[in-house]
């Protein structure tokens, strides 16, 4: 027995797209609810967590929105129990016995305003799996609960612009930059390197039969030119044989964030590419969504083994310099510096590791912060909200609040963090609270340390 | 009275609670790995790190030791708790009599001392896991009607499990505990499959299970769409 179509619209968030007014938002919900449970993996999971979960709490004491704010509401358990609600009310026997027999429980849409307001309260870092004694994958669930939402056109205008252009607008990439636009800024970053190194660095454009063909976040072509030389130079010095493909070049991957389909329809636009190029792998630049959409999904969206190997550059770099290959001026940098794990690329153990060799063999003064590693702390910009502008002060104010306090706690000068939304939420983090100290890519300061045969020394930084 | 009811509750009642526990996780097991294997063949990777995921589901075995408040309590506490839950009711020589009288099996008993030890173990830190539900927020918070009532159960269930065993210490005559004592543990066997108690049979499957679901059926999205008769558009 549905309830009565409510006239009222709600749109709980200016910044995100709602679809079109007077629409039965709860048995939409419940329609695409049940369209992803036919087709999609989630139906067993949630009929497992949903039995599972302890209800004990444990997972808020890893979570850095929680450990800020004190609402309950951020308890990770308690958000994804907004959703397994209505799994377990609408999809399991169980609960439709019990709504048929008492009447009751049916969502509304006060729940379905929690659910958007909950779902991107979240930055899906998934610190929280880390301690929850029933294995349930908070993160995972976030994720579902952003899916359904976003088919009914409740998700940050943000992340839907960028989708748009990457997918159906002619420039194919989130930052809307033009080929043209990608080849004269190859060229402005090719002449830096030629004044800053004396080296003759090519980004080469579109070579078939390349080792691996290079995809970064798109937008540190406009924003993080220091980190692309490091990139660039790196690959050259080293003697790698590399492409960056004019048809297709942006890392980023928004569907990890909120959408399965949209993930792997931007998988895909990586692997065409890659293919159109006869590239052997995928080298991903600095960012950690987009390494983990590449190396997990592609497999996934791609063919399984068939699909390119991805490698990550710090991963690449670290094995460069194991071999010799690479030759870094130890003396170069002399400002403390700390390095900050981006969730997608350590939470699972992925790259911890290797970053911390690299710059252990060059930088003198490094200091970790605390927690480290796979238990390091979100940037609070995680999971697409770094992106939203509208939720600054939430995003530094609550969710940085923990990340602000271990900069603060190493006393460091240079935070490293090779990750393009990790670097603007730092940075957003470094301004609102006043740390002095700024956000770097680790691949910035390899650019300035990198030696090269033929070029110029680098230069030795004042003690 | 009471010795008919005592009769039925260890006899039929007791059997009928078993059945429903075993059909009842039975179920519950076999939906899980159908559910694991539809979603492994509809999985995109298939690929799965077999060591990596055993590694994780065992590591749940041994409590945690990271000290952060409640975490080290409920952890340990917790530890604890499963040890003697599952040590008394399985080792205690009162009811291999049972089993012995019911099915005609037996097996080694716990001494007594043993025993006893065990269940003030459970009593206390089920007893503190608790009172801990009821005062941290968060747990609180989020905790539903089950998570207390279960726990009282247990406590019911373990302490007049005890001044049964030990009638000199009972305030309470011994029939009536015996009663108390086998109506609530049969409850307690009844309501296993149908509330977070069925953790018993899932829990070994929860890094399996979530390592699967991450593998996203290639075609789901476009099905998705069709199902909801939308374009694939943004």
């Amino acid at each position: 027995m549905l309830p009565p179509a409510k006239k009222a619209f709600h749109q709980p968030y200016s910044f995100f797209i709602e679809g079109p007014v007077g629409e039965e938002r709860p048995r939409r919900f419940l329609e695409i609810f049940a369209a992803i449970l036919k087709h999609s993996n989630y139906r067993f999971l949630l009929d497992i967590y949903s039995r599972l979960a302890a209800k004990c709490g444990r997972c808020s004491v890893m979570c850095p929105v929680y450990e800020a704010s004190g609402d309950p509401k951020d308890v990770p358990c308690h958000r994804s129990e907004l959703l397994l609600r209505v799994y377990r009310r609408h999809f399991s026997l169980g609960g439709m016995i019990y709504g048929k027999v008492f009447g009751s429980g049916f969502l509304t849409d006060a729940e379905i305003d929690a659910m958007a307001e909950a779902f991107y309260r979240c930055t899906a870092c998934r610190r929280c799996n880390l301690e929850c004694p029933m294995g349930l994958d908070h993160g995972l669930i976030t994720r579902l609960g952003r899916y359904i939402l976003s088919e009914m056109g409740i998700v940050p205008k943000a992340l839907v612009v960028a989708v748009r252009e990457q997918l159906q607008g002619p420039t194919r990439n989130t930052s809307a930059i033009p080929e043209r636009a990608l080849v004269d800024s190859c060229e402005f970053l090719e002449e830096e390197i030629r004044d800053a190194k004396g080296i003759d660095v090519k980004f080469p454009l579109n070579v078939a039969d390349a080792e691996y063909i290079f995809f970064a976040p798109v937008s540190d072509y406009l924003m993080e030119a220091d980190t692309l030389m490091g990139n660039a130079a790196v690959l050259h010095a080293a003697g790698v044989s590399w492409t960056v493909g004019t048809g297709y070049f942006d890392a980023i991957n928004y569907g990890l964030f909120y959408n399965d389909h949209l993930l792997g329809r931007i998988a895909r636009q990586l692997v065409e590419e890659a293919r159109r190029l006869r590239s052997r792998k995928i080298l991903i630049g600095e960012c950690g969504h987009a390494s983990r959409a590449a190396k997990f999904f592609i497999p996934n969206f791609c063919g399984g083994e068939q699909a390119p190997p991805v490698v990550n550059c710090l991963e690449l770099t670290w094995k460069l310099i194991e071999e010799g290959r690479l030759k870094l001026n130890p003396q170069a940098i002399s400002q403390t510096v700390t390095y900050h794990d981006p969730c997608n690329i350590a939470r699972d153990g992925w790259i911890v590791d290797p970053p911390r060799r690299i710059i252990k063999s060059f930088i003198r003064n490094f200091v970790e912060m605390s927690p480290k590693g796979v238990q390091n702390y979100c940037c609070g910009g995680g999971g697409g909200t770094v992106s939203v502008d509208e939720i600054r002060k939430f995003r530094t104010g609550v969710g940085g609040k923990r990340k602000a306090e271990q900069l603060r706690a190493t006393g460091a000068e240079i935070v490293i963090a090779p990750c393009a939304n990790c670097k603007k939420q730092l940075r957003e983090i470094i301004q609102d609270y006043g740390l002095p100290m700024e956000v770097k890519g680790l691949h910035d300061l390899i650019f300035t340390a990198l030696e090269t045969e033929g070029g110029k020394a680098s230069p030795i930084a004042d003690p | 009275m009471e010795y008919e009811w005592l009769t039925f509750a260890r006899g039929p009642l007791f059997r009928l609670s078993l059945m429903i526990m075993i059909l009842g996780l039975g179920r519950l097991f076999f939906i899980a790995l159908a559910g694991m294997l539809q979603a492994y063949r509809r999985a995109g990777n298939k690929a799965l790190d077999g060591s990596r995921i055993a590694r994780q589901t065992a590591a749940g075995f041994v409590p945690s030791f990271r000290p952060h408040g409640m975490r080290l309590f409920y952890s340990i506490g917790s530890f604890l708790f499963h040890v003697g839950l599952i040590i008394v009711p399985l080792f205690l020589h009162g009811h291999i009599q049972l089993w012995e009288k019911g099915v005609g099996l037996s097996w080694p008993a716990l001494p007594i001392v043993w025993a006893d030890a065990f269940t003030l173990l459970v009593i206390a830190t089920g007893a503190g896991l608790l009172v801990r539900r009821i005062s941290y927020p968060q747990s609180r918070s989020i905790s539903r009607s089950q998570d207390f009532l279960l726990p009282l159960l247990f406590l019911i269930v373990f302490i007049s499990g005890f001044f049964a065993s030990h009638p000199n210490w009972n305030p309470f005559s011994y029939k009536p505990t015996l009663l108390v004592h086998v109506l609530s543990g049969d409850l307690l066997i009844m309501a296993i499959p149908f509330s977070k108690l069925s953790h018993v049979i899932l829990w070994p499957f929860r890094h399996l299970a979530t390592e699967l679901a991450w593998r996203f059926p290639p075609e789901a999205g476009s099905r998705i769409l069709s199902t909801l008769d939308r374009e694939d558009k943004i």
